[in-house]
């Protein structure tokens, strides 16, 4: 009665999240790539975004991952401000 | 009367093939910038306007219609068309083993990454956004043609 149902990959609530978050990062990426002008710039981001998400894939420590998350943020904010400058 | 009058010019356009259309359109574009000549005018449009109420009546309701601008409309088969079409043309998925019931992660090998950037395909190709909490539950193709029916009032 007190064994826990739930499969043995269940990831915990904080797991769940972060995960969550990598996604939602993702698709922030994803979006902004595609606003960029040039079809060879894009596609070449878009394989870098892909290869840096998909190496720190197996990553499972929190902190670690937490650390990757805050610089891929970084990464994000600083393409939509050049985006920004570029179509000013 | 000038009401009479402009009735029986959108009447004139609709029917093209009419004979008396072209005479009085003429005679119509000729005279609606002078007010003087309504009296002529509506004589020759009562006497020409029996005629026409004859032929006229039931198919110009349906032939009296505005045109504007919009996509095709959607049905289930042409939604679960594009979706396999951008399905196939996503690199990662093997044509062959593609079938509306396959599901991304299990047969065919994706990971989450990857239903995000399918998801976002399409989006792209049906022209509105899908939300997050909503995009990471579609799992297969089936699914994804029963979402975009819902959002798009598809009924069959």
């Amino acid at each position: 009665m007190t064994m826990s149902r739930l499969p043995t990959t269940a990831l915990s609530l904080k797991q769940f999240l972060q995960r969550q978050k990598v996604l939602g990062i993702y698709r922030n990426m994803l979006k902004t790539i595609r606003q960029v002008p040039d079809e060879a710039d894009r596609k070449y981001l878009r394989d870098w975004a892909r290869g840096e998400f998909k190496r720190n894939k197996n990553a499972t420590e929190q902190d670690a991952i937490r650390m990757m998350i805050t610089q891929a943020n970084n990464h994000l904010e600083e393409l939509q401000k050049s985006l920004a400058l570029a179509r000013s | 009367m000038a009401a009479r009058v402009l009735q029986q010019c959108v009447r004139s356009f609709a029917r093209p093939s009419l004979r008396l259309c072209s005479g009085n359109l003429a005679v119509r574009a000729a005279a609606a910038p002078t007010a003087a000549l309504h009296r002529p005018l509506s004589f020759a449009a009562d006497s020409r306007r029996t005629r026409w109420l004859g032929q006229s009546r039931s198919p110009s309701v349906g032939v009296l219609c505005r045109q504007y601008g919009d996509l095709p409309p959607l049905t289930l088969e042409t939604i679960k068309d594009r979706v396999l079409y951008v399905l196939k043309l996503y690199d990662k998925i093997n044509p062959e083993k593609l079938q509306t019931t396959s599901h991304f992660m299990k047969d065919l090998g994706l990971d989450s990454l990857d239903q995000v950037e399918i998801i976002m395909a399409m989006e792209d190709e049906f022209g509105f956004e899908i939300p997050d909490a909503e995009a990471e539950k579609l799992m297969t193709p089936e699914e994804i043609v029963q979402y975009i029916a819902d959002k798009k009032d598809v009924y069959e």
